[in-house]
């Protein structure tokens, strides 16, 4: 955000002066999920930072949602927690109008709606949706800032995004692999814990905490994982 | 009825000393004017029948419509003021299909229902800075049927804007006949098949004319399978004449 | 990309050659040998990349003949990092890495930027348009002490995994192992989109 002072001058001549005023702040972070047979593992770091300065080491942007499901923001923090706050609003909403609990899969379609009606002044974030569907099952959704989604088996967004995408294709998705592991909860949480390690090493907007959100039909577990502050 | 008209007829939103609202009492009883609809709900579907009751034997039979379709999974039998419907019909439709655009998933009967209660008592004078929609109530009554994640259900709505959720209902001139029958004549085992003809014979007791493939029309709202994610959805359609014909045959 | 392992060091690149988006050759050089125990890695400018390939032939060969032995690897990245900052003003589009085993067997990897500034590294480098993607993988993927069949493996995960997720990589990969006692090479066909 830049605001230039009104000029202060002897000069006889009004000059119009430009102000400028930006809406919009990266504040970086990674976000991942990824969905499993029966399961779903939604994690992001909680560095929050502008520019090179760090405004914050534990400001969480994965959010446990009253339905069950689990929303990751990254991009502008600010539009995350109003978006968040917007979400349990219509949560509650549609609990008082249909009697029962929204699924993941409405939730998601109402999401990229809520995103594409602010088509014109977009909220910069870059959601990951992770929880179980109407048969047990993970799933994981991602969308841009004006609401464009997909169902997918795993992502990881925000700044380093990039690196780990690949990665978890390498690991998730044994790509160029002969051999596939079965993919169990703790194999999830690990490859989840290496690659943030990982990326911690090298994008300076991801670090500090990783908040891992483990979704099962017994329910939600959160943990905390301690990553490099450097 | 009300023989003795008092100055509360004319508000149409206030009520009596007695605590009734005369306007929406009247509207209820312009449904008893109508033709007969039936509504049947079974375990394997909604039946919806009504009687078609033509004014002129120069009148195209067809061009009468009093079953619509409100969504793929849900259908609406109608009887009273009919045109009254269209307000609530259009209403009714484009709550279904915000509903899926916005959640991707089929509406409940009975959050469609509700939606269209909801407009019942716009009428009368606005009392705040929203607009009244309409000078008087609607003179109409519904039979909602449709399926979703509760089963085959079927709702009945008047001009009050009350909703209630029925195994069998009919409504217009010959209702009280046609309950009375359903009343005796209702299991909770009955097939599709046997809604369907228990419904012609009910209207056939109460229509005046007699009872063809021509004079009546029949709807249901079955369980399908989606061919996309095969999964189960309610699917509404229409009864051909021919079906229709076969249903009558079985009369006997 | 290259990578360090025990007692041996591997080095690979992708195969595509393209304007942008427009795919022009899907059997690129970009790595090229210096001697047998040491290769470098060209990604950039078409041009710059076959250009140099040619004067790092005509420099080694020179230096070959004046001190008859083989060029060193470091010794090699140093004259790489003056030719590049030869041209400080007018420079050559090209960030090269480079790979080999040093006489007493000790591996060594560098990548430079495109004015000649060396960077060394104890485990891995990167670079040209997939560079983000590698450094996610070799993270995860990279460990201390690897033999060469181990090396070749991650490497190759690393660079496969990397290049499906950028638009300009792709259409194979080849790989090289150094160690003492040779090289080994393969070409790796991968998703050739």
């Amino acid at each position: 955000m830049q605001m230039y002072e009104e000029q202060k001058s002897s000069c006889p001549v009004k000059v119009p002066v430009e102000c400028r005023f930006s809406p919009y702040t990266d504040n970086g972070g990674t976000t991942l999920a990824i969905a499993g047979d029966d399961f779903c593992v939604i994690a992001g770091d909680t560095r929050q930072s502008e520019g090179y300065s760090i405004n914050s080491r534990y400001a969480p942007k994965v959010y446990q949602l009253s339905n069950g499901s689990v929303l990751a923001t990254g991009g502008m923090y600010a539009d995350g927690v109003t978006l968040v706050k917007m979400i349990e609003q219509r949560l509650e909403w549609y609990r008082h109008a249909h009697d029962k609990q929204m699924s993941s899969g409405a939730l998601a379609q109402m999401l990229s709606t809520i995103l594409y009606h602010k088509r014109m002044f977009p909220y910069y974030v870059w959601n990951t949706l992770g929880g179980l569907d109407e048969d047990g099952k993970g799933a994981v959704y991602s969308y841009d800032p004006v609401g464009s989604y997909e169902k997918q088996k795993w992502n990881c967004s925000g700044s380093a995004g990039h690196l780990i995408q690949p990665f978890l294709d390498n690991q998730i998705g044994f790509t160029h692999q002969k051999e596939k592991a079965p993919l169990t909860l703790e194999r999830v949480v690990q490859v989840t814990k290496d690659a943030f390690t990982s990326a911690t090493e090298r994008d300076i907007y991801t670090g500090d905490n990783l908040e891992m959100f483990l979704v099962t039909q017994n329910g939600i577990e959160k943990t905390r994982v301690e990553l490099k502050k450097d | 009825m009300f023989l003795t008209r008092s100055e509360y007829d004319r508000g149409v939103n206030t009520f009596s000393p007695e605590g009734r609202l005369f306007q929406v009492e009247y509207a209820i009883e312009a449904i008893k004017l109508g033709s007969t609809a039936v509504g049947i709900q079974t375990s394997q579907g909604v039946v919806l029948a009504v009687e078609k009751r033509a004014t002129s034997t120069l009148l195209e039979p067809s061009s009468i419509e009093k079953i619509l379709e409100i969504d793929a999974h849900l259908g609406c039998a109608m009887s009273g003021l009919t045109a009254d419907s269209r307000t609530m019909i259009d209403h009714a439709r484009v709550e279904a299909q915000n509903h899926w655009f916005t959640y991707n998933e089929r509406i409940k009967v009975e959050s469609v229902t509700q939606a269209v209660c909801d407009l019942a008592l716009r009428f009368g004078e606005s009392a705040n800075s929203e607009e009244a929609l309409m000078s008087r109530p609607f003179g109409v009554a519904l039979l909602i049927a449709g399926i979703d994640e509760k089963g085959p259900q079927l709702f009945h709505t008047d001009p009050s804007g009350t909703f209630m959720r029925y195994d069998a209902k009919a409504i217009g001139s010959g209702s009280e006949g046609a309950q009375s029958e359903l009343q005796e004549q209702y299991h909770k085992s009955l097939t599709l098949e046997e809604a369907k003809v228990l419904s012609l014979k009910v209207l056939k007791q109460v229509m005046e004319e007699k009872l063809s493939s021509t004079n009546v029309q029949i709807a249901v709202v079955v369980p399908i399978t989606d061919d996309f994610t095969n999964k189960k959805k309610g699917g509404f359609s229409f009864l051909t004449e021919a079906e229709c014909q076969a249903v009558i045959d079985q009369l006997a | 990309m290259a990578m360090k392992g025990k007692n041996c060091v591997a080095i690979a690149a992708d195969r595509r050659f393209g304007v942008q988006l427009m795919t022009l050759s899907t059997d690129f050089q970009k790595i090229f040998e210096i001697n047998p125990r040491t290769y470098i890695g060209l990604p950039g400018l078409a041009t710059d990349v076959q250009t140099l390939s040619e004067l790092f032939r005509f420099k080694t060969n020179l230096y070959k003949l004046r001190e008859e032995r083989d060029i060193s690897p470091k010794t090699f990245s140093h004259m790489v990092s003056s030719t590049l900052y030869e041209k400080r003003f007018g420079n050559y589009f090209c960030e090269p890495v480079i790979a080999g085993i040093e006489k007493d067997g000790s591996p060594y990897i560098c990548s430079m930027d495109l004015l000649g500034c060396i960077n060394h590294a104890k485990d891995f480098v990167v670079s040209g348009t997939a560079s983000s993607q590698m450094y996610g993988t070799a993270e995860g993927l990279w460990e201390p002490e690897l033999e060469p069949e181990e090396l070749f493996e991650t490497i190759a995960q690393a660079m496969m995994s990397a290049v499906d997720r950028d638009a300009s990589s792709g259409w194979g990969v080849i790989v090289h192992v150094i160690t003492q006692d040779g090289v080994m090479t393969k070409t790796l066909k991968a998703r050739m989109d």
